[in-house]
């Protein structure tokens, strides 16, 4: 049966685009109502870094089930990293992970990032965007560190939370 | 007893024969105003964020009122409350204070140098205003449409009360710093006309409710700010016709020409028409809007109240406002941004020197601007918000003269051809084609007002024939060419070139020119490449035409070249020509069938047509390396340094005349 592929494409994409377009705006719809019902004084980091940390520890079980250690460990510090630049492309954004010199590290490279344009909308700083990022992917790590008994810790070298974002971020296995 | 400030005599001049009703006097008031040219109250951006009057915004003000050759000048709309809820620009004037009059003289003054009637503006922004604050004021709190403005808070009867006195203050300080003649402005959605609108006044007391109760706090302010005034300084309020709020329920065209007749009671001396509002959906002033559509609003007003009746909205040729005034339908020409793109411009009409007025695109980017707490910017004057510094407003002669070859006699060639020739060099224009204005010529022909663009090239024209500049069209330079001259400097204005889509050479892909030209063969399916603004003009052209047409292109919105205050124009254009499109996408592959698009974020769809039109542009490095390589000065402009659109052009090209 003939069938117009563009139409077909064209409608799933615009449905995922609305569907994104929601992600951010439904995550400071929620963080408006906590800083409603919190405390006078409470700071509104601190309110974003526990929602990161939890997050990124959900996150981090959710990864659990599809991890494996099978082809060694630089495939599995790979898909690790892969796992979580896809964490950028489901909201909408670009991100890749490639190996690094060493095969105990990974590079995150994020090229586009539509959280700080979420941010700006609901006037939250660019500052909480980057801290909340870096707090989210370290979570994520915590619980997969400890399943697969491998130190994992990782540094974000590159944040230009503006624009369209930018971040470069080196996900690495600890010394022992 | 009327008064004249200044004496004015027209009589000599060939502009008051041919455009008799625009050069007689007027009685506003007991006020006589020489002739029927007002420059409108303009915002600019050009105080400082705490609203005193700067250097800049004296000098801006200085030429404007050279302009009305003794008309009506009138300054922006200042706001007046501490808390600067009525603010809705950050560089806007204040006026809540007595500190604040000291600045505002000197424009006044300015005016008065000028020989021309200084007028002055109250403005409470309301629903456009606290730019810098959390809240603004308005009758009602009712939530904004448009999301870049504040929340509104619900004025207290006090506070409204407090309002109408600040009006009064204001107006007191207008006089003492020296205006002739006092507006209060009830435009666009700012508080006056807030009050007027059952859009946005729900009140149930004595200011909301019928069209008297939403007028109450205007005939309260009208009634005060003419105590203060007394007998000698005429007061004028600018109202809305229609505010084009049908779809948010707002007034209907007779209870605004009420709103009139109560003004007219409470005392005004005059009106001055205005309608839309910046919520309202319908577009009122950008160039898809035929100059002269909304003068017959003032011929109702004038069906409605005896005061004067004067209006702005498009007039840009002064026969339309001399054939209205003529016909008894208007009785003075306002004019805003025809005079920000040439501050000049009615006293070059009285000159008899039209064609060398520098004509209004209507593209809105002053106004853009202002939305973005920029200072103004003029897309085809580049002098505009320069007029402090002598060298934009007067450039001074070469130290140096050279001979200067300049290519392509585009926008960007032309402007800097008379620029430079004017301050003592010797200027050779070459274009291998036979015409002035190089992608113009084909630009021109989008629909939707864009044949206008081409008064930027009548006017360089102009320019380059008083400034002494030679022209060599139908003359390609080559390499040869260059060393065979051997000219002291060379300015490349070549225009893009247009890269090849992947994939090599394609049978179905035609360049944007010939479509526009009309020589291209175009399938009845099109895909256009580029969703900039050469993109969506091709786009519409041809959509015209019957064609079913997809836009395609790199720009994460379509327009992205184009300034939002025009851009949303477009869009709805594209929607309503059923033009698909998709932005933020790269060609994988041009197919049999048409080509494969890929999104930003790797997704491919398959788009099917018979024809590709490619609008795509990059820089032009053509000829640089041989300019170069005789050592020849080399400066590289508008689309040929990168690809942009006409007022880059025009500001390149002058910049670089400016230096040269
Ligand atoms: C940049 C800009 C600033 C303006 N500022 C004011 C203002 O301060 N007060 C006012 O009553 N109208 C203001 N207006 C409206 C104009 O006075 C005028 O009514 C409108 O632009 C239509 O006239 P035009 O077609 O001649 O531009 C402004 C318009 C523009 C484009
Ligand atoms: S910016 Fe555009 S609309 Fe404004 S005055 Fe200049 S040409 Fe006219």
């Amino acid at each position: 049966m003939a069938f117009d592929a563009e139409k077909e494409i064209g409608k799933v994409l615009r449905g995922l685009r609305a569907a994104q377009a929601e992600i951010g705006k439904t995550y400071y719809r929620w963080r408006q109502v906590a800083l409603e019902l919190a405390e006078d004084g409470v700071d509104p980091l601190q309110v974003g870094l526990r929602a990161a940390e939890r997050f990124g520890k959900d996150i981090g079980k959710s990864m659990l089930p599809r991890l494996h250690w099978l082809k060694g460990e630089a495939a599995f510090l790979l898909n690790l990293g892969r796992a979580m630049a896809g964490l950028w492309n489901v909201d909408g954004g670009v991100a890749t992970a490639e190996k690094g010199e060493k095969p105990t590290e990974v590079f995150i490279k994020c090229t586009r990032d539509p959280w700080p344009t979420w941010a700006k909308e609901f006037g939250v700083s660019m500052k909480e965007v980057a801290l909340c990022r870096e707090k989210m992917l370290k979570s994520v790590l915590e619980d997969v560190s400890i399943f697969f008994n491998i130190p994992l810790d990782l540094e974000v070298q590159k944040a230009i939370p503006r624009g369209e974002g930018m971040w470069l971020i080196r996900l690495y296995k600890k010394e022992e | 007893m009327a008064k004249q400030l200044f004496e004015w005599d027209y009589a000599g001049f060939p502009g008051a024969k041919t455009y008799p009703h625009l050069f007689k006097p007027i009685q506003i008031g007991n006020l006589i105003i020489p002739n029927r040219i007002k420059y409108a109250a303009t915002e600019e951006n050009l105080n400082g964020r705490d609203g005193f009057v700067t250097d800049a915004g004296v000098a801006y003000m200085r030429e404007r009122a050279k302009g009305v050759v003794g008309g009506l000048c009138f300054m922006q709309g200042v706001y007046m409350d501490e808390k600067r809820q009525g603010q809705g620009y950050v560089g806007q004037a204040a006026c809540w204070d007595d500190k604040f009059i000291p600045g505002l003289k000197r424009i006044a003054d300015a005016i008065h140098d000028a020989k021309a009637v200084a007028g002055f503006q109250l403005m409470d922004c309301g629903r456009v205003g606290a730019v810098d604050v959390e809240y603004g004021h308005g009758p009602s709190a009712v939530p904004q449409r448009l999301r870049i403005f504040r929340p509104i808070k619900e004025m207290t009867k006090e506070e409204i009360k407090e309002m109408i006195q600040q009006h009064i203050d204001a107006a007191r300080r207008g006089i003492a710093a020296g205006f002739d003649v006092m507006e209060i402005s009830g435009i666009v959605g700012y508080l006056v006309s807030n009050f007027i609108s059952k859009y946005t006044n729900r009140r149930t007391d004595e200011y909301g409710g019928d069209i008297r109760g939403r007028m109450q706090a205007v005939v309260e302010i009208i009634q005060g700010v003419k105590a203060v005034c007394g007998p000698d300084i005429p007061v004028g309020i600018r109202l809305c016709a229609e505010e084009l709020l049908d779809d948010v329920r707002g007034n209907t065209p007779e209870e605004s020409m009420e709103t009139y007749k109560i003004a007219e009671e409470a005392g005004v001396d005059y009106i001055s028409v205005t309608l839309g509002w910046q919520e309202s959906i319908y577009p009122v002033i950008s160039r898809d809007i035929p100059m002269g559509n909304w003068i017959h609003l003032a011929k109702r007003a004038k069906e409605h109240v005896k005061v004067p009746v004067q209006m702005a909205y498009r007039l840009f040729r002064p026969d339309l406002p001399n054939k209205a005034i003529g016909a008894g339908e208007l009785d003075i020409w306002e004019m805003c941004r025809s005079m920000i793109a040439d501050p000049l411009m009615p006293k070059k009409v009285l000159e008899g020197k039209e064609d060398e007025i520098r004509h209004c695109v209507a593209c809105n980017l002053c106004l853009a601007r202002l939305f973005r707490d920029a200072p103004m910017t003029c897309y085809i004057n580049p002098v505009c918000a320069h007029e402090t510094n002598p060298e934009f407003t007067d450039p001074p002669p070469a130290q140096e003269p050279k001979e200067i070859m300049i290519v392509g006699a585009g926008p960007a060639g032309l402007e800097c051809a008379y620029m430079a020739a004017r301050r003592g060099h010797e200027v050779h224009v070459y274009d291998k084609r036979d015409t002035l204005g190089g992608t113009l010529n084909e630009a021109r022909k989008a629909p939707y007002g864009d044949d206008e663009l081409w008064t930027c090239v009548e006017y360089q024209k102009k320019m380059c024939e008083m400034a002494g500049v030679t022209f060599h069209l139908g003359s390609e330079v080559t390499e040869e060419t260059i060393e065979d001259q051997m000219p002291d400097a060379v300015v490349l204005a070549t225009g893009p070139v247009y890269p090849e889509l992947p994939g090599g050479p394609h049978q179905n892909v035609v360049n944007l020119l010939d479509v526009m030209r009309g020589t291209a063969q175009v399938g009845e399916k099109v895909v256009i490449w580029g969703n900039r603004k050469p993109g969506i003009g091709c786009a519409l052209h041809l959509a015209r035409q019957g064609k079913q047409v997809t836009l395609v292109g790199r720009e994460k919105t379509a327009g992205f070249d184009v300034n939002p205050s025009f851009k949303w124009r477009y869009l709805i254009y594209l929607r309503q020509n059923g033009v698909k499109v998709y932005n933020d996408c790269d060609i994988e592959r041009v197919t049999p069938e048409g080509i494969l698009i890929r999104t930003y974020d790797g997704y491919r769809i398959p788009v099917a047509c018979h024809t590709i039109v490619n609008s795509d542009r990059v820089a032009n490095e053509a000829l640089k390396k041989a300019v170069q390589s005789e050592g020849i000065e080399l400066f590289v402009i508008g689309d040929a340094l990168v690809p942009r659109n006409l007022s880059s052009a025009v500001h390149d090209g002058y910049r670089i005349g400016m230096r040269i």
